[in-house]
């Protein structure tokens, strides 16, 4: 095989994000998703396939297609010429296996706009003002923190990376008590009132997303692939020379304006890739290859964030890619029932359901299933009140998500339910028993 | 500087509560009540009535007596909650010019902010007498499902009845707070079932060292204790025909006598187990007068409301689950509102929770506190209390096809700010209209329209491909700017979204000139 034998240099290979791809539109699964936020610049192929997230073989599969989608660079290029030819075009967008996060009741929708994407404001900073009604050290504090607005979302923060939740909430709570604009109602903060605003705006942003396991993730893959920008400093004292600055300003200046140049490249070879891969969707759309066509649409859409049209497309894209995955997934569990493999197929339907939650007799099926196999009342509960919620005036339903109650000892709860199908069938012998054995 | 005050604005009881040195204080009426019915009378002799005085009135003059007008307050005369209100209550509901709904009453016709104004005017004169000093500034409380322009008429009537209005808060919000300061150092997730006369609200906060968080907030701007009032009512209506083979709903002093009979019923069963109802001569035919007697059980209460406690407890599971928290992490629930008091209620609300309910607050007046102390923590020095408070409803545009794009969704802490890209949809489109909506629904026109604007000079292009930046900016006073930004020409435009209330700046101006005339009348 050539891929084998080319395999064997390119694991030596370094490894970097592409500039200007954006982690987070690509929709991983958590082990993918690990994988990738392990990819730094520094380490090698070679490394990644002994990380353990995945077998070795798998990591090979997802490193080759990011580096074929150009979603990865390598720091050689000789592998990444082989590796596309070694692979057929009709997988050009073949998504790495993708399992959803269980949690997530409602289908996907786009992914939020990443944390990177939001563009560093040009913040003007007013000078420290005796005269206003605000003491020196404060208006110093909020100076410091507008200052650095710019930095990681848990620096903001002022926690570790990896801070829990609770530590999160609590340095939220304590820096809203210096920056929510309510703190310095109606007195006279000057220029300091719209800063204050703008910080506790921010807080509230980066409380958001690191309170949030999912996006949480997210900003950590995003900051990740690209480093903070530089952080401006306040020249609070005034001490540093006019020489100093001047010379400092021009050497900013000059790395600004290559920046500048070598981002707008970059910029347009993005969008070019992006299109390309978005033809590739529409065509592999028109062709019904539904799963193929979403994950070209996703790669489009990481590669340029900004093009609105991607995002609408999306929708109607991944709606089909997801009724296709439904219906392989309810195949699959009824595969495993036949095999009386009933975890495998909870799981399975639990699966499909989330692709489908518009279907009632499907989460009706997981329900009782959950009840029968395992027992899982909690689980039993979401999938019945499902169904409940898709059709409401389904007699069947309503019983199945009653003796789920009653089974938890939520008798309250059982007898609302049980009453409820009564209304709709008054003649419901089950629901009258069910009724009986509670009151 | 003059005081704030805390006015608790109900549906059918009013409250208003003070901060001095610290400490709050629910002040009474004249007749030495703490809470005021909010209730507005023009008497056969053109003699204005407010309060305790109106109700006395309000049987012999059911016409002439607006009750209930917080359910009026803000809405279209086309709403189905305008429509229920005009089969419910025996007072003249008519179109304004403005297609808002409003009150003939004694051959004069009263906007909704009027209304509510004569009640909020009369919490003002209550505080100010004990005071003893002028009252300009006040914090006032609504249900956590008001929208913008029910939110923005409260205000206006505040403006009429002579107050700054410092603050909207959420009636449950303000429970948190005076039970929050009652705790201080504590960290809790709490729980508070507000059901009042005429609205119910459910909030999860949560309470961490003299910060409170709004977790998530739900309610029904249309269910509340005058619900159960009414199902004695048309039970009593129909054993009355039954009996006596007499209709009593066209007559709407009878109408009146019912209610009120059915009220005090409901309240004494909240502590009894039966309570007897006597409408001597409440009809009569050839045969001679009629009278309604009788006998009212805690146990026919229970079965006749049943159906709208268990309907709350849907709403409460609604918002548990906006506020990703399950029932057994609630370390406290609080009861809010004169309905709690109903045995039944309290023990749905127990069974849901798995706990007993926290006793330590008064319903009635919990609401009133909290604003008070919202105010005195605004204006004061030395601050111990901050509120995370929250939008009560989605905020975005229309798109195409008729959808609203959510840009803030409800439940977000203010200030804030969200920023989102869109394109044109036909091609060399140069101008886009961005309609600002607040509401639930993922359909367009079924939300609120708020304001709109255009925005020119977009660069000729194919459809989808220009893009414009629309960012939404909602400060700490709930207030919403929208700008839209053509990100290739940098062309901006935004607006301030002023909240639609029912009545112009000039009206109002108008309406204070006019009540200044009655100034006289109304101190009687």
């Amino acid at each position: 095989m050539r891929v084998g034998d080319t395999l064997g240099n390119a694991h030596a290979q370094v490894l970097a994000l592409a500039p200007g791809v954006v982690a987070t539109a690509l929709s991983l699964d958590p082990a993918a998703g690990y994988v990738l936020s392990r990819i730094d610049g520094r380490t090698t192929w070679g490394t990644l396939r002994q990380i353990g997230a995945l077998p070795p073989h798998e990591v090979d599969q997802l490193v080759e297609s990011w580096l074929k989608d150009g979603v990865l660079v390598a720091s050689g290029a000789s592998a990444i010429k082989t590796t596309r030819d070694a692979r057929g075009s009709d997988s050009a967008a073949q998504q790495p296996p993708k399992k959803p996060p269980a949690a997530h009741a409602k289908p996907a929708t786009p992914a939020p706009p990443p944390p990177s994407a939001a563009k560093p404001k040009a913040l003007s900073l007013p000078e420290v003002d005796a005269s206003l009604d605000l003491d020196l050290d404060l208006q110093r504090e909020i100076l410091a923190f507008a200052a650095g607005l710019g930095r990681r979302y848990h620096e903001l923060l002022g926690v570790a990376a990896d801070a829990d939740a609770r530590t999160v909430k609590k340095a939220y709570f304590a820096l809203s008590k210096r920056l929510h604009p309510d703190r310095y109602f109606r007195r006279n903060t000057g220029p300091f009132g719209a800063l204050i605003e703008t910080c506790f705006k921010r807080l509230l942003e980066a409380y958001e997303l690191l309170s949030d396991p999912t996006t949480r993730k997210e900003v950590q893959e995003a900051e990740a692939a690209a480093p903070p920008p530089p952080l401006t400093t306040i020249d609070a004292e005034g001490a540093a020379s006019a020489r100093a600055r001047g010379l400092d300003a021009r050497r900013r200046l000059r790395e600004r304006v290559s920046a500048m140049s070598s981002r707008a490249r970059a910029e347009g070879e993005r969008r070019r890739k992006a299109k390309t891969f978005f033809e590739h969707g529409m065509t592999a759309f028109a062709g019904s290859r539904w799963l193929e066509a979403a994950g070209a649409v996703r790669l489009a859409i990481a590669f340029d964030p900004e093009n609105s049209a991607y995002r609408e497309e999306f929708p109607n894209v991944q709606r089909k890619a997801h009724e296709e995955r439904a219906k392989q997934l309810v195949k699959q569990a009824e595969g495993a029932l036949e095999m009386r493999d009933y975890a495998l197929a909870l799981d399975t339907f639990e699966e499909a359901l989330h692709y489908r939650p518009g279907d009632a007799d499907l989460a009706f099926r997981t329900a009782r299933l959950a009840v029968q196999a395992s027992g899982e009342l909690k689980r039993a509960k979401e999938f019945a009140a499902q169904a409940v919620e898709v059709a409401p005036d389904n007699a069947e339903y309503r019983k199945m998500l009653a003796s789920v109650y009653a089974a938890a000892g939520l008798e309250a709860n059982a007898k609302r339910e049980f009453s409820a199908a009564l209304r709709i069938d008054p003649s419901d012998k089950e629901a009258k028993a069910g009724l009986r054995s509670l009151s | 500087m003059s005081r704030v005050i805390g006015i608790d604005l109900g549906t059918t009881n009013s409250c208003v509560a003070v901060v001095e040195n610290g400490q709050v204080t629910v002040v009474p009426n004249s007749g030495g009540y703490k809470t005021t019915p909010s209730m507005f009378a023009i008497t056969q002799d053109g003699k204005r009535l407010v309060g305790h005085l109106a109700k006395r009135q309000a049987i012999t003059n059911a016409k002439g007596t607006v009750t209930a007008a917080k359910r009026l307050i803000g809405r279209r005369f086309d709403s189905d909650e305008v429509q229920k209100s005009i089969s419910l209550y025996p007072y003249e509901i008519v179109r304004g010019p403005n297609d808002d709904a409003r009150v003939v009453v004694g051959g004069k016709t009263f906007t909704t902010p009027e209304l509510s104004a004569t009640v909020l005017r009369e919490m003002r004169r209550v505080a100010e007498e004990y005071l003893g000093e002028p009252v300009k500034e006040a914090v006032i409380t609504v249900p956590a499902y008001f929208n913008d322009a029910q939110r923005q008429c409260t205000k206006d009537a505040g403006k009429i009845a002579g107050l700054e209005v410092l603050r909207i808060v959420n009636e449950p919000t303000a429970a948190a707070i005076a039970y929050g300061m009652s705790r201080p150092g504590k960290d809790e997730k709490i729980a508070i079932y507000d059901l009042g006369g005429g609205t119910f609200d459910i909030s999860i906060l949560e309470l961490s060292d003299g910060v409170i968080e709004v977790l998530a907030t739900a309610g029904d701007t249309f269910l509340g204790g005058e619900d159960f009032d009414r199902r004695i009512v048309e039970h009593m209506l129909a054993w009355f025909q039954e009996k006596e083979g007499i209709d009593l709903r066209g007559d709407a002093m009878a109408m009146q006598r019912l209610k009120d009979a059915a009220e005090k019923a409901k309240c004494d069963l909240s502590s009894r187990e039966t309570a007897e109802v006597n409408l001597p001569f409440i009809a009569s035919d050839d045969n001679g007068p009629r009278h309604l007697s009788f006998q009212m059980t805690r146990e026919l209460l229970e079965r006749l409301v049943h159906d709208i406690v268990n309907g709350t407890l849907k709403t409460v599971e609604q918002c548990m689950l906006d506020a990703n928290i399950q029932a057994k992490e609630i370390d406290q629930v609080i009861l809010v509102g004169g309905q709690t008091r109903t045995p039944l209620v309290q023990q749905a609300v127990a069974d849901f929770f798995g706990k007993r309910p926290h006793k330590g607050v008064n319903p009635d007046e919990v609401v009133a506190v909290g604003a008070a102390l919202q105010g005195e923590s605004l204006v004061s020095e030395d601050q111990n209390l901050l509120l995370l408070d929250v939008t009560p409803l989605s905020l975005g545009i229309a798109t195409f096809g008729g959808h609203f794009a959510k840009l803030i969704e409800r439940n977000t802490t203010v200030p804030a700010r969200k920023g989102h890209i869109f394109t044109t949809t036909r091609d060399n489109q140069t101008a886009v209209k961005i309609r600002v909506l607040q509401g639930e629904s993922d359909t367009a026109v079924e939300n609120d329209l708020l304001g709109e604007f255009v925005l020119n000079g977009i660069r000729q292009a194919r459809k989808g491909e220009p893009e414009v930046e629309v960012t939404f900016d909602i400060d700490a006073n709930g207030i919403v700017s929208v700008s839209a930004r053509g990100l290739a020409t940098g062309k901006e435009q935004s607006i301030t979204v002023n909240a639609t209330g029912t009545l112009s700046d000039d009206e109002i101006q108008r309406i204070i000139r006019d009540q200044e005339l009655f100034e006289v009348a109304l101190k009687e």
